[in-house]
């Protein structure tokens, strides 16, 4: 197990290189104009526009771009992020623990419900059970996240006055920002119940509650659907007649003996929505005017801050590497027959 | 299912219920929700609104806008504003001599002097970064736009030149000009606010001599303590400038030299969804918000909300500038590169008779109406309303197909109509007043002949300014904003041939020069309005760029909001405010 992770955790640099690499190449495409146009945003600045490109090194081949860009890496330091208007580690250690929590309080409920969702809609099919968790994943997955975002933000915050937008109520913000308030992990729910500090817990976590709800309608709608095939597959194997005819219980049979199996499918598809949601989820921070990592990565790309962009793009990586790994080891977890080469 | 039994019992008595009865939330914060965060808060810095409101309610320059006037100046820092009449500007109107404020205490307790006012001065014109606001006072004290020459170095003389150009004498600051510049005092009251030279200094800034200028010349935007921290002498003090939640928060100043301000707080925030801001407001968490003319109407009938409509501006937004030769090489968007019905030639516009037709093309009204639900003018010109020199009789080209028709088949010697054109209109994506314009445009003017084509493209910003910058739009349409409420502040970038526009429409004229130049040296007000006029004849004369629409706007705030007063050329304005006058209140 332990080569199996160091085998994969030396993939790593080769993965930054070729991450980083593509993306410097990408933006060669763009001309040095285009690309200072992150530090030349009003009309009144155009006449400058040529000094910034030589002050920013705009006009530099790309291999020396990319090679100081490497040398700065190289000694921890990812760059000055122009659109957080912090260096870029700053950045992220700012932006990430939002979209942890926010990843964490989505994808418990996610999994739960898109499981037993599934697992329902199989073992009653063409049943109402079925027809419903069929509606849910149809009008999850086709209703735009930033309509079903507003419509919740009208119905429980303009109407209800119950969850608001942002990441914490304005008292809470004086608060966790005072000498009274330590910051001890970064992460708001950690760090309230370290200070002994519920209200800050319970104001957070009120806030957490509609985008993480938006989340989880959108995405338990494709665990739901995929638990559903894999369970009906599973169901009409042999395995499960011979379950049947040996007189198990039917629950037993379906948690037991098809579940377990059908969730190869599943634990795939969940490690790539858990780093989805942790690489940030741009429209519902958006809507929600919650602070994490998606809103600024995308931000980034649309004015063309490269340390933004390859910063956000590292991340990306390194939490793709991780989920994979993860998600191999749990298949053996899952299904014992699969042994970690 | 039970588990959204309840949620669903709320939500259904929540749509029921009635909207509770408005108290004054928050009653000692304003919470400002905005589109955009600051960049900086260092006062040598920022170009961009966000940061301009929030420096002017930290720091204070020497003079202030009186309410709403914008020609009315009051002092600040300065004790007196200076003019001919109490002889605190010589005759020859080189001369300034501003006495300070005694008495000035900054955020940190320490007292504010006539150095702190000639470092602070001295700081905004040399720190001179790319694209930065230096330039408006080094122009006037200096007479040259930047410190640098053409190959990046710091010019030898910058500092000596600026150290003569200001100076303390006793409890006066004392400004040396090379030539007269009228709008000096309107500058000062927007630009340059006063810092502490201790506090920069203890803080590893600059230490005001010559000898270490090289090191903040040009400098980096973090690189100095001004950047996210500040030690002004203004109403608010920065309590926390907090780019991860994109809001900065300022504390009352309870040691400011007038009577502190009412508000505690106040919050400016950028929540990007306008939406999301809508709810805000209507939920009391935000007090005020940005909202264009598009969102007036989820706006109107807010209960505890009130929207004040018609308020001036002074801007030209949107203009189309018209290219007189654009850049062939690689150029995408002239198609052919010929008059041969599949293209235009590089200098198209360069025609009269083009660009009238193209005037004369133009749904104005059709415009006003439909972007603006008709809160607006027409535009007369390069000098807004509002403005000295403004001419609100000066002859306009109405929407008249006719006209537009007999021109462009005189243009070209008749082949723009015989053989049309084609060719691409480019605006930057989010901007819809542009988009509008281009769609209107293009509708008219292919009504015309079928021979009449314009590819309307939305672009994002990098990739228009890139074409712009290559010459290669042969129309651009961009806008202008005041730094500072005089005319020549419009008249030179957008007439004069050395003009931010002129020299990438290449458009060239000696006689808008002359203009320009003598309205600038002018100080009797009358003989300047004069110049104006005359320069907006030659404008129309010229045809050089379509201004549609002298623009009005709105503010939606909430109804407890008292004491707010609109001066249109505070930045931001009508959504970004000066605070000190503001309360709270039913």
């Amino acid at each position: 197990m332990l080569r199996f992770i160091g085998r994969r955790l030396a993939l790593l640099p080769l993965v930054i290189v070729g991450v980083t690499a593509l993306l410097f190449a990408l933006l060669q495409f763009l001309s040095p104009e285009m690309r200072a146009a992150l530090y030349v945003r009003d009309p009144r600045q155009l006449a400058s526009l040529e000094a910034v490109i030589q002050k920013y090194h705009l006009r530099d081949p790309m291999p020396v771009q990319y090679w100081t860009w490497l040398k700065q890496l190289a000694h921890g330091d990812l760059g000055y992020s122009e659109t957080a208007k912090m260096p870029v580690s700053d950045a992220i250690r700012a932006f990430f623990p939002a979209t942890v929590e926010l990843a964490v309080a989505s994808f418990i409920p996610m999994m739960f419900f898109g499981i037993w969702l599934g697992t329902l809609s199989a073992v009653r099919k063409d049943k109402w059970a079925d027809h419903i968790s069929r509606f849910i994943a149809i009008t999850g997955y086709s209703l735009p996240t930033f309509v079903l975002g507003l419509l919740l933000l009208m119905i429980f915050y303009g109407r209800l006055k119950m969850f608001p937008p942002g990441r914490y109520s304005l008292d809470v913000d004086l608060l966790v920002h005072s000498p009274a308030f330590h910051s001890y992990t970064g992460f708001l729910l950690l760090d309230s119940l370290m200070n002994l500090r519920l209200d800050v817990f319970w104001d957070v976590s009120k806030h957490l509650v509609l985008p993480a709800l938006t989340l989880i309608y959108f995405e338990v709608a494709l665990l739901l659907r995929i638990t559903r095939s894999s369970m009906l597959e599973e169901l009409g194997k042999d395995y499960v007649r011979t379950a049947r005819a040996k007189g198990l219980r039917e629950r037993l049979v379906v948690i037991k003996h098809a579940r377990k199996n059908a969730m190869i499918p599943v634990v795939t598809l969940s490690s790539i929505l858990f780093t989805t949601l942790l690489g940030g989820v741009v429209i519902t921070e958006t809507v929600f005017d919650y602070p994490g990592i998606g809103r600024w990565g995308v931000n980034a790309a649309q004015q063309l801050d490269i340390p933004g962009v390859l910063g956000s793009a590292l991340l990306s990586a390194i939490l793709f590497v991780f989920a994979n790994m993860i998600s191999d080891i749990l298949y053996a977890f899952v299904d014992p027959r699969i042994r970690i080469q | 299912m039970k588990l959204f039994r309840p949620v669903l019992c709320l939500s259904l008595a929540g749509l029921g219920a009635r909207p509770a009865v408005a108290e004054v939330k928050n009653p000692d914060t304003y919470t400002y929700a905005t589109i955009s965060d600051a960049d900086s808060v260092d006062p040598a810095w920022p170009y961009d609104v966000a940061s301009h409101v929030l420096i002017l309610n930290i720091y204070e320059p020497l003079f202030t806008y009186s309410g709403a006037s914008i020609q009315k100046l009051l002092p600040l820092i300065a004790a007196r504003v200076p003019s001919r009449a109490n002889g605190l500007i010589s005759a020859d109107g080189r001369t300034y001599t501003i006495p300070i404020r005694k008495g000035v205490l900054f955020h940190d307790g320490t007292p504010m002097t006539p150095e702190d006012v000639r470092y602070s001065l001295m700081r905004f014109m040399l720190f001179d970064r790319d694209a930065g606001p230096s330039p408006l006072l080094l122009q006037p004290l200096l007479g040259y736009p930047t410190t640098r020459d053409d190959s990046g170095r710091l010019k030898p003389n910058a500092y000596k030149d600026a150290a003569r150009a200001v100076e303390v004498r006793g409890n006066n600051v004392i400004l040396r000009l090379p030539a007269p510049f009228s709008p000096l005092p309107t500058i000062l009251a927007m630009w340059a606010p006063v810092v502490s030279k201790r506090w920069a200094i203890q803080n590893g800034d600059w230490d005001g001599t010559e000898a270490t200028l090289p090191k903040f010349n040009n400098f980096k935007k973090e690189s100095t303590p001004f950047f996210e921290r500040a030690n002004g002498t203004g109403p608010f003090m920065l309590e926390r400038w907090d780019r991860k939640n994109k809001e900065a928060v300022l504390l009352r100043n309870d040691r400011y030299w007038r009577k502190p301000a009412a508000l505690k707080r106040v919050i400016i925030r950028a929540v990007p969804e306008f939406g999301t801001r809508k709810l805000m407001l209507e939920a009391g968490d935000a007090d005020n918000i940005t909202a264009d003319w598009d969102n007036l109407g989820q706006l109107q009938n807010l209960p505890g909300v009130e929207i004040i409509k018609d308020l001036s501006s002074i801007e030209e937004n949107p203009v189309a500038f018209f290219t007189f030769h654009v850049n062939a090489a690689g150029n995408p968007y002239i198609g052919s590169g010929k008059l041969d019905g599949n293209g235009i030639p590089p200098d198209f516009f360069s025609d009269k008779d083009v660009r009238k037709g193209f005037a004369y093309a133009f749904d104005y009204q059709g415009y006003i109406q439909g972007t603006f639900r008709g809160h607006g003018t027409q535009g007369t010109g390069c000098i807004p309303k509002g403005l000295l020199g403004h001419n609100p009789g000066q002859k306009t080209y109405a929407y008249d197909l006719a006209l537009a028709r007999e021109h462009f088949k005189k243009a070209w010697g008749g082949r723009v109509w015989e053989n049309g054109f084609e060719f691409s209109l480019l605006y930057n994506s989010g901007n819809t007043p542009r988009e509008n314009f281009c769609q209107i445009l293009k509708r008219q003017v292919e009504s015309l002949n079928p021979k009449f084509k314009i590819d309307v493209r939305v672009v994002e910003w990098p990739t228009f300014l890139d074409g712009m910058d290559h010459s290669r739009l042969p129309i651009f349409i961009l806008g202008w904003e005041a730094d500072y409420p005089d005319p020549h502040d419009f008249a030179f970038p957008l007439m004069h041939s050395k003009g931010n526009y002129p020299v990438d429409q290449k458009y060239s004229n000696p006689e808008a020069d002359r203009l320009v130049e003598a309205a600038l040296a002018e100080t009797n007000p009358e003989k300047r309005k004069a110049l104006y006029y005359k320069l907006q004849a030659l404008e129309f004369e010229d045809a050089l760029h379509i201004v549609p629409i002298d623009r009005l706007m709105y503010r939606a705030q909430r109804t407890w909001v008292k004491g707010w007063t609109h001066n249109p050329i505070f930045p931001d304005s009508p959504w970004g405010a000066y605070y000190y006058p503001i309360h709270k209140s039913e």
